[in-house]
């Protein structure tokens, strides 16, 4: 029964990291296909470094009761690349949400990329003059402004 | 030593795609993000350090004798917090590699970069 824990602590662990990227839009639901892309560029990396790790001798599973004892390859368990996914998504979330308050706090950064943006920029300037509560959508405007361009 | 050694070329490649992006931004973007990736690099440490230290004392994971330098932070060995340092340098990276794909096709890569090819990129 306790097999589930760790694998159950980690999903427990995305799911809420994922509300809050929905709720202040940070990743995935800001541009799903970009975050997939590094999610996934990055856990593959990182379980590559894994294998190389195992392969080398130098890390083994262990015995615990708290893993579900499955696994993928030789030393390497089901939760590894759910723990692995966990830490890039933690990562960008972190980043990305740092950046954010960042820009909240210099709104000069964001007013560079306004003049150009148009109305994004316009919503850009509104959340880094006022609103105290629920600023967190217009925010989005500049932040998002310098990908605009793109 | 061995764990060390194994961690050089993967942290390498997270720096270099984090080099790579941050060129492409224009100046006070680029300023933002480095200092959001320290700060992140810094939250992501701390966790390691205590959770590292659990998911070791928790049997989940153990480390064959000398492979490693030896000196730790809690249960963690030090080479354990590459991982997250390459995390916080490749991921968001790559993110901004998707989102903003470089201006232009025939420009070289190790072009100067000027303060007017900022200013250019944010217009």
């Amino acid at each position: 029964m306790t097999g589930f824990v760790y694998l159950g602590a980690l999903l427990a662990s995305i799911g809420a990291m994922a509300l809050v990227d929905a709720r202040w839009r940070l990743a995935f639901w800001r541009h799903p296909w970009a975050a997939a892309i590094a999610v996934g560029t990055g856990t593959a990396l990182l379980l590559v470094w894994d294998l190389v790790g195992i392969g080398f001798g130098v890390f083994f599973r262990g015995d615990s009761v708290w893993a579900t004892g499955v696994l993928l390859a030789p030393e390497l368990p089901v939760e590894e690349p759910v723990f692995l996914a966990f830490l890039c998504y933690l990562s960008l979330v972190v980043v990305l949400g740092v950046e954010r308050l960042l820009a909240r706090r210099r709104p000069v950064d964001g007013s560079s990329a306004t003049t150009a943006a148009g109305a994004a920029g316009g919503a850009g300037v509104a959340g880094a003059a006022g609103a105290v509560g629920p600023s967190a959508t217009v925010d989005r405007g500049a932040d998002a402004a310098p990908e605009v361009r793109a | 030593m061995t764990y060390l050694l194994i961690c050089v070329p993967f942290v390498l490649v997270s720096t270099i795609i984090a080099v790579i992006s941050l060129r492409r931004m224009p100046a006070g973007t680029r300023a933002r993000r480095a200092l959001a990736v320290a700060i992140g690099a810094a939250v992501l440490l701390a966790l390691t350090a205590v959770f590292d230290t659990v998911m070791i004392s928790a049997g989940l994971f153990g480390y064959a004798e000398g492979t490693r330098l030896g000196a730790t932070i809690g249960l963690a060995p030090v080479e354990d917090f590459a991982y997250p340092i390459a995390a916080v340098l490749l991921v968001p990276a790559v993110w901004t590699l998707v989102v903003s794909p470089r201006r232009g096709s025939g420009r070289p890569e190790r072009a100067p970069h000027t303060a007017s090819d900022d200013d250019g990129r944010a217009s």
